[in-house]
């Protein structure tokens, strides 16, 4: 029988977390307050669309998808005082101007005609770079201080693999004709170059790179 | 993507025929149908046309929740969080969710008991409730007083089904009773959460459930007797927050109701 009082190392051999992390304490919360944010205005979005589509089943898909992004919120919500966040709402905020304009581009589809823009734009602008900004807070951050955030990152994005990819495949089930494909794509490049702009859905320096965007209004 | 979308603008396919409601009400045919004497109006197994009127009310159910899926969906939108807060959202988002389940059982189980989408007309009652300017009046005239409906209507079917023999129906309606039963909770939950510093506001929001309840009676669809088709689902009814009180005056909205509609027939009728 082994003795257990023989001291073993603190950290298995196949733990290879480290210390530090790309964040501190301050950044970590002002990310996770952008987070909530956008899970915030994209899950009252699909709220609002899902009177707006005709298409029954995409009807129904949103519904279960605003859900979702509800949840993200909330696990966001709950991060924010262990991150020494107590007033929840004042990080609760887009990263810049430019962030906020493309929401609200994001939005303004409205007519029954246009479900194809308005799931363009969900699942083929904001969610490929939600997908992004919560990968790289993830393999950056420490996995010992931030595994709380950690956590709850590796929860949300099991979600949105399967909900972008349940997106994309309506969007596929949707898009028949040359003048349909061509309404994907202007819509799409509409909307990228507003979060180009704004640099990412935390601003510039999302995924790393920290390139000042002009005209971000930072 | 404008806020406060008007009833007429539901988008649906062209599958889907709309109706008002006080039309189908006030048909002057149902004079003629009240004056046969097939025996109680209780859905039951025996009564002529049962299957046809279970399918009818099947397809009510699924257009019903379609329109509590949009106007959840919509209370997220049209109100910022001053208005309705971060978790009041919350709430609606989940119950976005367990009505699009609800639209995803519905539109099974009505292809099970024989009827397809568009066979019956769509009243958008529901929705109209959830087209209330105060947050609060739309938790009592959705929440309270039209999922309420639900529960009455969701026991009487699985009541049915039970009867009938049709373990399929028994079993969908008894797993979207548990939803509706959580809605109506929320309501009432969130009623007084909302209106603890504001009487006015409070009454102003009974009022409207008052209203919708009297009127979603539908001329005595709902009530406790055999002459009622729907039946009031009393314990269900508190485990979701109401008291005795609130059920009894249910109770008799209904007959007055059910007065009123009888009342109002003739009077079509005979014009
Ligand atoms: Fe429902
Ligand atoms: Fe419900």
């Amino acid at each position: 029988m082994s003795d257990p009082f023989k001291p073993r190392p603190a950290f298995a051999p196949w733990d290879r977390r480290e210390l530090p992390g790309l964040f501190d304490v301050e950044e970590s919360a002002r990310r996770v307050g952008a987070y909530k944010w956008i899970e915030m205005r994209l899950f009252e979005a699909l709220g609002g669309w899902i009177a707006t589509v005709p298409e029954l089943d995409v009807k129904m898909i949103l519904g279960r998808h605003c859900y979702h992004h509800a949840w993200h919120a909330e696990l966001f919500d709950k991060r924010l005082p262990e991150l020494r966040e107590m007033n929840t709402d004042r990080l609760c905020a887009p990263a810049n101007d430019a962030m906020e304009a493309f929401v609200e581009a994001l939005h303004e589809p409205d007519a029954p005609e246009l479900t194809i823009e308005k799931l363009v734009g969900v699942f083929r602008v904001l969610m490929p770079r939600k997908i992004a900004a919560y990968t790289f807070h993830l393999n950056g951050t420490s996995r010992v201080t931030d595994a709380p955030t950690q956590r709850s990152l590796e929860f949300i994005l099991q979600d949105e693999w399967n909900d972008w990819r349940e997106g994309e495949m309506l969007l596929q089930s949707l898009i028949d004709t040359p003048e349909e494909l061509e309404r994907a794509i202007r819509r799409q490049h509409e909307l990228e170059a507003l979060v180009v702009r704004a640099g990412g859905i935390t601003g510039p320096g999302t995924i790393g790179t920290t390139t000042e965007v002009e005209g971000a209004g930072v | 993507m404008r806020k406060q979308l008007p009833p007429e603008m539901l988008a649906r396919d062209s599958r889907f025929v709309r109706t008002s409601i006080m039309d189908q009400i006030l048909d002057p045919r149902n004079r003629k149908i009240s004056e046969r004497t097939i025996g109680p109006a209780k859905l039951a197994p025996g009564r002529p046309a049962s299957a046809d009127r279970a399918r009818n009310l099947m397809h009510g159910i699924f257009t019903g929740e379609i329109q509590a899926l949009e106007g959840a969906g919509r209370t997220m939108f049209d109100f910022d969080e001053t208005e309705a807060p971060f978790a009041l959202k919350l709430d609606m988002a989940r119950q976005c969710w367990d009505e699009a389940r609800h639209v995803e059982i519905s539109i099974k189980l009505g292809e099970w008991m024989g009827t397809e989408i568009g066979e019956f007309t769509e009243a958008t009652f529901l929705y109209e409730a959830a087209c209330a300017p105060d947050p609060v009046l739309r938790l009592c005239g959705v929440n309270r007083a039209l999922e309420g409906l639900a529960i009455d209507v969701f026991n009487t079917m699985k009541e049915f089904g039970d009867v009938s023999g049709d373990p399929v129906l028994e079993f969908c309606e008894d797993w979207m009773l548990a939803d509706e039963v959580t809605h109506v909770k929320m309501g009432s939950d969130w009623l007084r959460r909302l209106t603890a510093d504001d009487p006015e506001r409070l009454e102003r929001a009974l009022d409207f459930q008052r209203t919708v309840d009297k009127l979603f009676s539908l001329g005595g669809f709902r009530g406790e007797t055999d002459e009622n088709p729907v039946h009031l689902a009393r314990k269900l009814r508190e485990m979701a927050g109401f008291s005795t009180t609130e059920i009894d005056e249910i109770a008799e909205l209904s007959e007055l109701a059910r007065a009123e509609g009888k009342a109002a027939v003739e009077a079509a009728g005979s014009a």
